[in-house]
Parts: structure tokens; sequence; C-alpha cells
């Protein structure tokens, strides 16, 4: 019996050191190299792109509809965009692009305002029917009616009507000039659907998506992943006329844990993801690796104001609380120094109305205290601000309450989910500021309709002001991106010196996918998200 | 035994309504328009498109017709849409409840497997090491999170041995290999928890029943310990241990919550977690109705179970 025991205990011991080792094997797996160098990726495309393969993505939110117009989460792009076109694409400055577009060309009128649109010949969708004037004619009417629920229909309000000349020729009548319109048709309400299915399906068209993208719907399962094949009739060729897509099959995963995220990543079960920023360091000494960045990628932190409740309705108390926060220090502390401290408004690095110009608050405490005393409150004075419990939102505000204790002002802090915290602040108004975060939207007006405008959904004080309003509605209208921008510019400098919005951190992205993965500079849109359509990979 | 299965089940009905209820009470509780929150977050629909969505869900009625024509229509199996997913509720939890029970029941039958036997050995041979070693499981068991667990078995098998997945999820049925291959790591880290506690509660019940006179008196007899210990300590020992069991149901619903998020399943913990948070109300109640069922169920197993092992609980109540 004794030496039973003695061995079970020598066992036990040998399990434990194996356990040990185990951990520490692990440990070593992930070391940098020894001198700490950052090795750099093989150039990204040697030799012509190879036909065939698998590539596996990853995003971390499920989506709630793969019908682009019907989603319920910016997110939900990810997947829907493989497999569409938008009747206007553009690149990464708003351009507009035909080339990459379903409209060839198109002429915009003034009087009367429209816009006509010639589009691509021989074109067919998913299920075989074919791209044409009705069909763009039935996905913006689609969009119109206020039945359809469609997220993208107060973008459109200025659409009158929809009327298709020819087969390939199809005209918007509209109710005044539209220089949005051709960034908000490379958006969500330009992607079309074939009529046919829509009909066919029903409600249930969005989870059995047709469109004329790249890939085509193989597999879908519910909250898990969205498989796609190789559309072998795709219209779509790269800069040397070869036919797109390269894959032959493509899966976008859904891992909403971002540990996982990045243990999937090295473990090869995924190709291609998004790294959170605390894994970032890691990769980049990993040499199996490339990253691809991008600035600007979203707004990670943001101060919002409802300028219309005490204390905040007093602009310098507004601006004493914006020149109280280090957004360097935030950076550091919340987001191991991988976003970039925000130089302008609530457009990113990056997007076309950014402007690094604009005065805005930056950290300064004298400047801060300053406005404490022109706004009457020299001593500070106390107020609850909301947020949403995600899991750098909450210690970002957290870092705001600290820093504004610094000039006296005590900051209480509810956290809420983001449907309610969203609610709380724009629309019930029950709270004086909202710390939150926000997407980049590439087409100015996107924003500043919704979040400027007297009547916009985003605007939580909806106070009338007729010279924003007048604004808005300028950017809009103006067809020259040149003249646009200087509307926006002027725009952005009234908000930020009045401090309604106050972004403290634009964030970055990065991507990031093993060496065989070709082209994966190509993989980052205009609005951040994923278009998987010119990656491939080596054999 | 006919009588009593029937009483129990008619017994499960008020609380089903109580459940029904409640889940309704908490739905209007949250704060904020419900047609906004239906709409999502980030999202921006215009007040003509808003008026649909509170026709459409009934927001415009009295709180208690909407309660009446949602269980009218529940009744008839009709859960209505999610607003998020825009599919039949039914549909959707179905496929997920799905997933989540196959990894629930898996996880229980583990814990089972182990504990019992686990559970008994450490009884038998108290206070040697086998006892401690066990002891220490079990409480390492108890005390460690298991969605610490669930990452740390990714990291040393998924990503460092590279022995099994990492993540995600196949269908055992598409594919039986991968499909297990896939179940491994999440069932190990769902079932250690009430792992650890089944056995801690089978030893202390065997303890106790080893003690009492009849075991003696089977030994005084002649009677070989493995009949001792199977067939006359045993059965009296289970029933503390089906107890523990049946509670178990509620805490592997809760268990799947993080680890079908750790392991990218697609099961109905974690959707039911975000359809909370997107307030989508059909998707939470129909999803808690299901779950009240389902821990209702394990209980009145639990309860028959118990009749089973012990007659005097039948007769009696």
């Amino acid at each position: 019996m004794k030496h039973m025991k003695r061995t079970l205990w020598t066992r036990s011991l040998v399990l434990l050191l194996a356990a040990i080792s185990l951990f520490d094997c692990g440990r070593s797996a992930d070391k940098p190299d020894a001198d700490g160098v950052v090795v750099e990726a093989p150039s990204a495309d040697s030799g012509p792109p190879s036909y065939g393969g698998h590539i596996r993505a990853a995003y971390t939110s499920e989506p709630t509809s793969l019908d682009p117009v019907l989603g319920r989460s910016g997110g939900d792009t990810y997947y829907w965009r493989q497999m569409f076109d938008n009747l206007v694409d553009v690149d990464r400055d708003l351009n507009p692009r035909p080339s990459t577009s379903l409209a060839s060309s198109w002429d915009i009128s003034m009087d009367p305002h429209s816009i006509t649109f010639h589009l691509r010949e021989g074109v067919k969708f998913h299920d075989g029917t074919p791209f044409n004037a009705e069909a763009v004619k039935f996905n913006i009417e689609r969009i119109l009616d206020p039945a359809t629920l469609a997220t993208p229909r107060p973008s459109f309000a200025v659409i009158d009507s929809v009327d298709a000349l020819d087969e390939l020729t199809v005209r918007f009548n509209l109710k005044g000039p539209w220089g949005a319109g051709l960034n908000m048709l490379a958006d969500r309400g330009g992607v079309m659907s074939s009529p046919t299915a829509i009909k066919k399906y029903g409600k249930e068209y969005g989870w059995n998506p047709v469109g004329t993208g790249p890939f085509k719907l193989k597999k879908f399962i519910a909250g898990a992943s969205v498989n796609m094949e190789r559309n072998d009739d795709y219209w779509g060729k790269d800069e040397e006329g070869n036919p797109l897509p390269y894959l032959d099959e493509l899966t976008v995963n859904v891992i909403k844990d971002e540990t996982v995220l990045s243990s999937a990543l090295r473990a090869g079960e995924i190709e291609v993801a998004y790294l959170p920023y605390k894994d970032v360091t890691a990769f980049e000494r990993d040499d199996r690796f490339q990253i691809e960045v991008m600035e600007g990628g979203r707004i990670s932190v943001v101060l919002c104001f409802n300028i219309d409740m005490p204390p905040f309705d007093n602009v310098d108390l507004r601006r004493a609380a914006g020149y109280a926060i280090n957004a360097a220090a935030m950076n550091k502390a919340v987001f191991f120094d991988r976003a970039v401290v925000a130089d302008s408004g609530m457009w990113p690095t990056g997007s076309l109305a950014h402007n690094p110009d604009v005065p805005r608050p930056y950290y300064d405490l004298d400047e801060a205290r300053k406005y404490l005393r022109a706004g009457g409150k020299p001593d500070g004075f106390e107020f609850t601000a909301v947020t949403w419990n995600n899991p750098a939102l909450v210690p970002s505000t957290e870092v705001v309450r600290a820093m504004l204790k610094k000039i006296g002002i005590n900051m209480e802090i509810e956290v809420l989910n983001v449907g309610s915290a969203t609610d709380a602040f724009f629309h019930t108004t029950q709270y004086p500021l909202y710390v939150t975060q926000w997407s980049r939207y590439p087409e100015p007006d996107w924003l500043a309709s919704l979040s400027y405008k007297s009547d916009g959904y985003y605007n939580a004080a909806n106070l009338k002001r007729p010279d924003v309003d007048l604004l808005v509605e300028k950017g809009a209208s103006l067809y020259d991106p040149a003249d646009r921008i200087k509307v926006y510019a002027e725009l952005d400098a009234l908000i930020l010196d009045e401090a309604w919005f106050v972004p403290i951190l634009y964030g970055t992205v990065y991507a990031t996918a093993p060496h065989k993965v070709r082209n994966l500079d190509r993989l980052l849109a205009s609005d951040a998200k994923m278009d998987l359509t010119r990656l491939w990979l080596t054999k | 035994m006919l009588q009593y299965m029937i009483r129990r089940l008619l017994q499960i009905v008020p609380v089903l309504l109580i459940v029904t209820l409640m889940v309704f009470a908490l739905m209007l509780a949250i704060p904020g328009d419900p047609a906004r929150a239906l709409v999502g977050p980030g999202e921006a629909l215009d007040e003509e498109q808003l008026e649909i969505i509170r026709k459409e869900f009934n927001l415009d009625k009295p709180v208690l017709v909407q309660y009446g024509i949602w269980l009218s229509k529940v009744v008839r199996g009709d859960f209505g849409r999610s607003s998020q997913y825009q599919r039949p509720v039914l549909d959707e939890l179905r496929t997920r409840a799905w997933v989540t029970l196959q990894f629930g029941i898996a996880a229980w039958v583990l814990a089972v497997v182990i504990a019992v036997p686990a559970g008994i050995i450490s009884a038998v041979y108290r206070g040697r090491a086998l006892d401690y070693i066990a002891t220490l499981i079990s409480i390492g068991g108890v005390a460690i999170p298991n969605f610490w667990f669930g990452i740390m078995a990714i990291l040393v098998f998924g990503v460092y041995l590279g022995w099994l997945p990492a993540q995600g999820y196949v269908n055992i049925f598409e594919d039986p290999i991968e499909g297990l291959r896939h179940m491994i790591l999440p069932v190990f880290a769902l079932g250690i928890t009430s792992c650890a506690l089944i056995m801690r509660q089978t030893r202390s019940a065997m303890l106790e029943v080893l003690a009492q006179d009849y075991v003696r008196t089977a030994r005084a007899k002649g009677m070989s310990e493995p009949v001792v210990i199977g067939v006359h300590a045993l059965r009296n020992a289970l029933l503390p241990v089906v107890t523990v069991f049946g509670l178990q149901t509620g805490r592997i619903f809760a268990g799947a919550v993080v680890i079908e998020t750790v392991f990218g399943i697609p099961g109905m913990g974690n959707f039911m977690v975000l359809a909370i948070f997107a307030r989508d109300f059909m998707v939470v109640q129909g999803g808690v109705l299901i779950m009240a069922l389902a821990v209702l169920s394990a209980n009145l197993l639990t309860d028959l179970i118990y009749a089973w092992l012990d007659p005097r609980i039948r007769y009696n109540d």
C-alpha cells in the first residue's frame, strides 16, 4: 500500500511538472526575437495572383441581416460586402470609381435636379436574372418605402422618384442638388439586390441574399459563420484584366472574444482579422504575420454634450471639460498607445472632411480653469455622465472622471448597455454628457445631417440652429468635393468651438494575416471595413 | 407513480405563467422608446418608419393587451420575429437551443461520469493521497472561473500544442469527428464546475452512508467491498447527489453564456445576452420561456429520479 501511495505521488508530481512545462512552452512561443527587432513582411505582391483556395476571416459581432439595407448593425458590412456591388463605388479617398461600380458612368443635371446613371452591360445577379434599370428602380423604391424599414431611407430623402429610361439607363429625379449622393450610393443604400429574389423570399430575404458581387452565399450558420463561394460569372476584373475574385471560397466567422480571435489567428484557424490593441505588439514581433494599418478607422472616445441641458448648456463649461482631458495619457492607459490623439472633429484621419488645422480643445489645465471661471463655476460643479459597457469605454470614462476632478468637476458615471445609453442620451435626454465611440462614415453628410442638423437623430438637444442647418444642407448639396470640404471645415470649426462633440481619440485599424495571404493592402475599404474581393493565397 | 407524475406536471403550469408575466414586466421596466430600441444602436430611422414599427410590434396597445396577444400566439407556437435578426424567433431559438443542448448534455454527462466515481473513490480512500488529489482538483474546479479555464485550454491545447481546434463550431451530425473535436474543450470548460460540485457532494454523502450501521452489517455478513459500496451504499448516497445534479441544469445554462462567447459557439446563452442588450423583446421572451421550461423539466426529472430512488417520496408527497 505504501508503495502504491508513493507511485501515486510521483505520478501526480510528474503530471504537475508536465502542466507547468506546457504553460512555459506556451510563454516562450510568444516571445519576441531576442533583439526585439520587428521582422519586415516580404513584399506583398510578388508575381501574378494565383487562383483558388479558401480564406477564413473573422469579425467580432454576428450579422443582424445579410440584406444591406435592413441590417441593424454597421458590422453587417463585413459579411454582405463580399456578395454585393454598389451602384457607385468609391476609392479610399472617396473618389467615385466607375471601373468598380455597377454604373459605368453618370450625368448630373442641375435643372431639373437629377442624376442619370448608365449601367454596366451584361451584369447578372447570382440567380441569373439581369441587372438593369428596372432593378435599380426597384431597389431604390424599396428603400424609400417606409414600410421596408430600410436604414438608409433618411439619407435618401432628397430622391423624389426613379425612372428607368431604357434597359441600361436610370434617372434619379431629385428635390434639390445632392452632392453627397454619389458617396451615399457607395454606402448601404446603393447596394443592388436581385428584385426577383426579394420578391421570392419576402421577409426571409435577409438570410438568402442575392447580389451581383464576387462571392455568392453557400452556407449561413446563425451566430457562427457565413460561408461563400466564388461567383464564376462575376463581371469585375483586376488592373491586369484578370477576372475577379481569385479565391474559390470565403468564410467570415464570428469570434466575439478578442483573446480567442488572436488565438485563432495563431493556431491558423482563421487567416484575416482586425487585431485587438492588446495583441498588436505581439503580432508585430511574430514574423509569421503581416499587418496593415489604417489610421482613423473609427472614433475611439468622444465626448458628446447635450448643449441644451445644465450644466453643459453653458458653452464655457463644455470648453473647460474639453481642455481638461489628457488624450495622450488616456491612450497609454486604456488603448496600449495604439489609438491616435484626435486632431480634428468627428471626421477622423483619412476621411474626406478631416481637417487637422481646425482649432480645437487640447489638454491644457490653465485654459480649462480659465473657461471654468468664464462659465461662472470657478470651483467646479457636479453632474452625471452616461457611457456603455464596452471594455474600452468604461475605463476611458473613468479616466475622464479623474481628469475632470483635477479642475474641480465631480462626475458620476452611469454605465448602461449601448442601446439604452444611446437612447437615454439622444432621445430621452437624461444626461448632459455621453462618453462613447463612433464609426467612421466616409461621406461627411452622413454624420452632419444625423448629428448636427436640428432635427437629426443624433442631435440630443434638437435646438433650432439655422446657421448649422444651413451649413449642413449646403455641404450635402454641393457637387465639387473641394467646395464641400470648405463647408465642412467651417462646420467642424463651429462644432469644436462650441464643444458639442469633442473627439478625444481616433482609433486605428490593424488588419493582420499570415504572409501566404496576398493583397492585404487592398483589404480596407473607405469605411475601414473589410473588402475581401482582391485577396489571394500563395500556393 | 403515475399519479405523482401527473401532479408534478400540473404544478409546472402556474410557474410557467408567472415566468411569462415576470419576463414581460422586466422588458417594460427598461427605459426609453421601445420602437427606437428595436431599430438598434447606431442606426437611424425616421418618425414615419418608427410609427410602422410601433404598429407592427403592437407597441401602441395597452400593456395587458400586448401580453395577451403575445401569449395567445406563443401557445400556437408563434414567438414573433426577432427585431435584430429579422427571422422568426422560433427558428432562431430552435437552432441555437439545440446547439446549447448538445454542449449542455455533454457537459452534464462528463460531469457525472467523472464526478460520481471520483467522489466514491475519494470517500472510500478518505484521507489518502487519492482523496487529497481529488479534493485539490475539485476545489480548483469550483474556484476557477470557467471562462478563464476555457481561455487557458484554448491557449494550451489549441494554440501551443495544436491538438484541438481553438474555437468554432462544427455540427456533430454533419461531421462527427470534427464536431467531436470542436466539443472537447468547451465541454470540459463548461462541465468542470459542476463536476467539482457533484464530486464533493458524492464524497460527503458517501462518507455519511458508509458510517451507517447497515453498511457495517453488510460488511460483517462478509459481502465483498464492491457489493457493499456499489449496491448498498451508492443508491442511498445518490439522493443528495441528484439534488445537486438537478440544480446544475440552471448553472450549465448560465455557464453556456460565457463558454459560447469564449469558444464562438452559436448557442442560446450568448444569443440571449445580445438579445437583452439589443432589447430584442420577442427573442428575450421566447428564450427565457424555453430556458424556464428546460430548468423546470430538469427539476421534474430530478423529482422523478428521487421518487424512483426513494419510494417514500412518492407515497408521502
